[in-house]
């Protein structure tokens, strides 16, 4: 158990866990387990894996809420589609750019979390989201109003033609880069420094933690994972519409850090399957349930807060530790 | 402003509350390596005087000379809350400030947080000097709390943990930023007989190891007189009396303001 501990370092976990997400279209090629829409809708619930992945930083290392993950996401998304098809510019100069932009207005809500916490700020973030969602619907020049957005897969390098395939490689890639990068960060200096902030805010300012830093740091990263979310949504779906990206989506963010652990990056993604793989690929096969996915996503948050507040990444651990104890009894029995 | 080995001066602190005057101009001197006691009975303004030394409050009136880390003198008035450890001045709490979901070493951690130089893109590329950097300072932890005794548990929740623990994780976390003077807050609050006695063997030996002066608010009498060179006593934000242990036990302003007022009658 020890030698296991030493050699094993949590970058390989992160790099093996991007292996088994990379096999699964290779299963749905050579087997008839997976089918290829399956494909998508993994592609689509890691992608919002990588912004839940931004909203635990605020949330559940920082103790900041936000309800606008969702509108950064869409502003991200529009952006994107909008350089690559309108203007011709090439994908990398257009995922620059439209994690940038947004990034830049998530600094400015940063700053309005400095005079209002709590449920007011979860306000304040819904609005700002609601005017993204107003501007995605009005503002039809880059948006194309209702009528929606439509995007390419994207060309890397100006020759290197992705597909769906691929484009699900450069996801599964993405979101191993974020979840690493974020447990790097999280478990260091910087993380620490959120923890405080979260835990006794006056221990933090003592210990020379500048909140105003910190916070805008928060959501600039929070920020930036949901615009590299939105980029990737965009290119992948190839479509966009305003409806998308309402008070719906934030919550199911919010729906899947708090069922898949707070403050655990396993978890956030195990929580996106939970609130979106499996309504899309097994609810809906069963005829009365299909309706009630939405419903079972409000329930799992209630019985999670109530008997798991850590979260169901944590489940593990404690079967570990139940089938420890009856291997224990069965072993006291037959002495 | 400050004379030879002297650390900290209050000038004619002043805060009120509304019409309350919590702390009303009041003067005191800590000098260099001292352990220093501020007593009084409850409500006297003792946190208060603590608040206002680590800018948590900004006193109306008043100056609060300060010889930092690098011995210049500063006023701490025109400092932030944040900057205050940056110059040397880390303190505790009344009720133990530490973060519960966080392991005792990473609590401890949080205590070099001004220290780290490298910055949030090498900390998430984890180059090889953020490494070298946390590691250092992750010795230093570990040094610390193998001094206070509770290294065993440094990789366990702090949530959970028995309050005496608390208190020297507490602790622990003040002695990561090498401080000049430490403020402690009530720091026997909680503790047994026996954790009493080891905590002022801790404060005497925090002093000479760490070449700090430490300034104490406390209610354990038998500690104060223990362990301070100098006490400073207040009631109801007013100076009532400094010397050592026997002046403040003589003094017929102290035990007035604990005792009461003998009735003249009688």
């Amino acid at each position: 158990m020890n030698i296991k501990k030493l050699t094993f370092k949590p970058w390989m976990g992160f790099i093996l866990f991007g292996v088994l997400l990379g096999l699964i279209p290779s299963l749905a090629q050579y087997t008839n387990l997976v089918k290829t829409s399956t494909i998508v809708t993994i592609g689509g619930t890691l992608i919002f894996a990588i912004a839940a992945l931004g909203l635990n930083i605020l949330l559940g290392y920082s103790g900041l809420i936000s309800l606008g993950t969702a509108g950064f996401m869409g502003m991200a998304a529009y952006l994107s589609a909008y350089m690559t098809v309108d203007l011709g510019l090439p994908f990398e100069v257009s995922l620059l750019v439209a994690i940038l932009l947004p990034t830049i207005l998530g600094v400015l809500v940063g700053l309005i979390s400095l005079k209002i916490e709590g449920m007011y700020l979860a306000i304040a973030t819904l609005a700002v989201s609601e005017i993204l969602r107003k501007t995605f619907e009005e503002f039809e020049f880059i948006t194309n109003g209702f009528s929606g957005k439509s995007a390419r897969f994207p060309q890397l390098f100006g020759f290197l033609q992705l597909d769906r395939a691929s484009m699900y490689y450069l996801i599964v890639i993405m979101l191993v880069i974020a979840m690493l990068l974020t447990y790097n960060m999280m478990n260091g200096q910087v993380g620490r420094a959120f923890n405080a902030m979260r835990g006794s805010e006056s221990a933090a300012s003592a210990m020379g933690v500048y909140s105003l830093k910190y916070r805008l740091i928060a959501f600039a990263l929070a920020t930036i994972l949901a615009s590299l979310a939105g980029v990737m949504y965009v290119h992948f779906i190839r479509f966009a519409y305003p409806s998308t990206w309402n008070l719906k989506l934030s919550l199911d963010f919010l729906a899947m850090i708090v069922i898949g652990g707070l403050r655990s990056i396993y978890g956030t993604v195990l929580g996106a399957f939970i609130v979106f793989a499996i309504p899309d690929l097994f609810l809906k096969q069963i005829p009365f349930f299909n309706q009630l996915s939405y419903v079972l996503n409000g329930v799992l948050i209630i019985v999670v807060i109530m008997f798991y507040p850590n979260g169901l990444i944590n489940i593990g651990y404690d079967l570990k530790k139940i089938w420890l104890k009856i291997r224990k009894g069965v072993e006291n029995v037959t002495k | 402003m400050l004379q030879n080995n002297e650390l900290l001066k209050i000038e004619n602190l002043s805060i009120a509350f509304g019409g309350l005057k919590a702390v009303d101009q009041l003067n005191f001197i800590i000098h260099e390596k001292e352990i220093f006691g501020l007593i009084g009975p409850n409500g006297a303004g003792k946190t208060t005087v603590f608040n206002c030394i680590t800018q948590f409050y900004k006193p109306n009136h008043g100056n609060l000379y300060f010889k930092n880390i690098k011995d210049e003198v500063i006023n701490l008035v025109d400092l932030q809350v944040h900057q205050v450890i940056r110059q040397g001045i880390v303190r505790t709490f009344q009720n133990v400030e530490l973060i519960r979901e966080l392991s005792i070493i990473d609590n401890v951690l949080i205590g070099a947080h001004i220290d780290f130089k490298t910055g949030l893109i090498s900390q998430a590329l984890r180059l090889p000097k953020a490494v070298k950097e946390e590691a250092i300072y992750r010795e230093k932890a570990e040094g610390i709390l193998k001094k206070l005794g509770i290294y065993e548990r440094k990789d366990m929740l702090v949530f959970g943990q028995p309050y005496g623990i608390l208190k020297k994780v507490e602790l622990a976390r003040t002695f990561m930023s090498d401080p000049k003077l430490i403020i402690l807050d009530e720091p026997a609050a909680g503790l047994n007989d026996v954790e009493t006695l080891q905590l002022a063997r801790t404060i005497r030996q925090i002093r000479d190891e760490f070449n700090c002066s430490v300034l104490l608010v406390e209610h354990d009498m038998r500690l104060v007189m223990d362990v301070c060179d100098t006490i400073c006593a207040i009631n109801f934000g007013k100076f009532l009396a400094i010397g050592n242990a026997k002046d403040i036990q003589k003094n017929p302003l102290v035990q007035e303001a604990y005792l009461g007022k003998e009735d003249e009658d009688e």
